[in-house]
């Protein structure tokens, strides 16, 4: 009965004979599991970047969005875009209808040319309440925010973004200065600092004004493009979430839910939803990669039918000296498990140092909160699934040898 | 029929191959017995069945028809892995090419029958230097195949039949890849396993000269025994061996 330490030792022997060749055929799966490890750890990382974000904005927050989600390519969700409305706003604050709300605020967007002098650009109009600069974490350069008065009373008062104001001013003082929008103007309160490209809510390229302003005076409209409500708690964001269908409801006189027209989404549901999308793209890359692994595995197979016929007149000697078909069998099952579990540890290595190099290279080069992270389910995938290639390609080369005749594998010459 | 001091019976042995239309009939109805103890060479030229015949003895194939027992049971009761293990066991293999392992020592290559036997593992070391004692290479130990000379190779083939203390040795053309010096060596150490070992031998050679070590020959022909008869001037193993 062979004894797995000599098992283990008559394998080692079989490959150190033929170093290079051993070498290239562990190869193909290092080259597998490298990419396999690498995807899914940059998947990891892009996911923990971009949840990191959204987690960010706090999780008790919720957005209302006009229209309904699409169900389908003829579902036209924009019909309702002009769904939410000033009496919705004031049907929401009422305690009666959300008991758990801590903050509102409604925004409205669009996007137009801004002006000073003759200097113009491109920005995105951002119209919210006071309260924006809390909920978004926002760090002023110069000057001050606009307040509740200046929501009440419609002024034309604005907060630049830092590459509108760089824009515009170049190098002078924008502070007191008047900028253009759509021949209206606006007084420059305050600049933002930079956020940076990394960040999932860029303001760089906004100007952010009071929603009654950008209303009344910009956009000529009396809807939301969204609705931001935070609960008291994380704990009150379902509850809060219900109160808000019902309310909404009631205020858009709708007794069938599926005939709403606005939608409620939690950070949860964006999480999971962005969480989704991450997961599955990393799957998707790591099928791709899996054909690298496959073709290795072929490699293997190749590599061991070769060793197999190569090693007739051993196979034949060791059946002579009392090896059975079973203890042949383990021999080169086993010789070509070795081969692709090497090849998957080294692989591992190789794919973790390279994401560990990337992830330095994006947080460190390019300015991004990108965090490196040991891809665990890739490296016990790995390992798993190197070994099952090694039982798949190195089984039949192992069949045809301990199948070997012991004569016809002795007169093999 | 079936006797304790006969290792080997055969009745009415057929092997025949089928070579796609055409069948082979290698061995055709053969039938002798092997004493224990006893030296037996087996001759003929080269088709005459005698490979066939020491592949079907030495358990490394099977027979088309007709009974074998060896050591008292008949062959065809066995499975495939208690054959294994008997070879392991009771059965030593001298090939013409050596069939040793490249790159591999001599004590690791003597060893290798062990690692397929129950023998425990402690005993391997003391069990393989005593066996490369017996045919002179104790000098040799850490050698590797490729820097040994034929004869030596032989003898180490010697050695590792005789690691696992068989109870019969089948030699096949042990001398026919070795020069006359070498190949009068090696049978000398052969003939001393038989005579002072007490092992039981089967030889297969076509040469008269390596055959005349045996106590007798059958001479096979065309599949068929043509003679089986006495060795009349038996050479001696004293003086040709050297270490």
């Amino acid at each position: 009965m062979l004894s797995n330490r000599h098992l283990f030792k008559t394998a080692t022997t079989g490959l150190s004979t033929n170093r290079s060749r051993t070498f290239l055929t562990i190869f193909g799966i290092v080259i597998g599991i490298t990419a396999i490890m690498l995807v899914v750890s940059l998947g990891a990382g892009a996911q923990a970047l971009i949840l990191g974000q959204v987690q960010g904005l706090g999780t008790n927050t919720i957005a209302i969005i006009p229209g309904r989600e699409p169900t389908g390519p003829s579902d036209v969700s924009s019909l309702y875009s002009d769904s939410l409305k000033e009496k919705d706003l004031t049907a929401l604050e009422n305690k009666a209808n959300v008991p758990w709300l801590k903050l509102i605020m409604p925004t409205v967007i669009s996007a137009d040319s801004a002006s000073f002098g003759s200097n113009a650009y491109q920005v995105n109009i951002f119209g919210a309440t006071e309260i924006i600069a809390d909920i978004f974490d926002m760090h002023l350069d110069s000057g001050s925010f606009w307040d509740q008065d200046d929501v009440l009373s419609r002024n034309s008062v604005v907060v630049l973004g830092s590459k509108v104001a760089q824009h515009l001013f170049d190098t002078e003082n924008p502070i007191g200065q008047k900028i253009k929008v759509k021949s209206v103007n606006l007084k420059v309160v305050g600049v933002l600092a930079p956020t940076g490209g990394g960040s999932l809510f860029n303001f760089d390229n906004m100007i952010i004004l009071p929603y009654t302003t950008t209303q009344s005076y910009i956009l000529g409209t009396k809807y939301f493009n969204r609705i931001i409500i935070q609960s008291v708690t994380d704990d009150k964001v379902a509850v809060t979430a219900d109160d808000i269908d019902r309310t909404l409801r009631e205020s858009h006189n709708i007794t069938d839910p599926t005939k709403d027209d606005f939608t409620v989404q939690t950070q949860q549901d964006l999480a999971n939803r962005l969480s989704t999308i991450t997961t599955s793209l990393t799957w998707f890359l790591v099928a791709v990669a899996s054909i690298a692994l496959f073709v290795g595995g072929v490699g293997i197979m190749n590599i061991m039918l070769v060793a197999v016929t190569e090693r007739t007149r051993e196979i034949g000697l060791r059946k002579a000296l009392g090896a059975t078909n079973g203890d042949i069998l383990k021999q080169f099952l086993l010789e070509a498990v070795m081969l692709t579990v090497i090849g998957g540890l080294v692989g591992i290595f190789l794919g973790t140092l390279l994401a560990f190099i990337i992830a330095l290279g994006l947080s460190k080069g390019l300015g991004v909160n990108w965090q490196f992270v040991f891809p665990w389910s890739g490296a016990i995938l790995g390992v798993t699934v190197s070994a099952v290639i090694g039982l798949v390609f190195g089984g039949y080369p192992a069949r045809k040898a301990s199948k070997k005749s012991p004569i016809e594998a002795l007169r093999y010459e | 029929m079936s006797n304790n001091l006969n290792i080997i019976e055969v009745h009415n042995l057929k092997k025949s191959y089928n070579d796609g239309e055409t069948q082979t009939l290698a061995l055709d109805n053969v039938s002798f017995t092997v004493r224990k103890g006893e030296f037996l060479a087996i001759m003929g030229p080269s088709g005459s069945g005698k490979s066939t015949l020491l592949h079907v003895l030495g358990l490394l194939d099977d027979a088309t028809s007709g009974d074998y027992i060896f050591d008292g049971k008949k062959t065809s009761s066995y499975s495939g892995n208690e054959l294994a293990a008997l070879r392991n066991k009771k059965i030593g293999f001298v090939f013409q090419a050596f069939n040793l392992l490249a790159r591999t020592s001599v004590l690791e290559n003597v060893k290798l029958p062990l690692i397929y036997s129950d023998i425990p593992e402690h005993e391997w070391d003391m069990r393989a230097r005593t066996a490369i004692e017996a045919v002179g290479l104790s000098h040799r130990l850490e050698h590797q195949p490729s820097e040994l000379s034929g004869g030596e190779r032989q003898r180490v083939a010697i050695a590792r039949s005789l690691i696992n203390d068989p109870d019969i040795i089948f030699a096949d053309e042990p001398t026919g890849n070795l020069d006359s010096k070498s190949g009068k060596n090696v049978m000398s150490i052969i003939q001393k396993l038989n005579e002072e070992n007490g092992k039981t031998i089967i030889l297969i050679t076509h040469e008269t000269s390596t055959a005349d070590h045996a106590e007798r020959i059958i001479h096979l022909l065309d599949g068929v025994i043509d003679r089986d008869e006495k060795v009349k001037n038996r050479l001696t193993t004293s003086d040709e061996y050297v270490k």
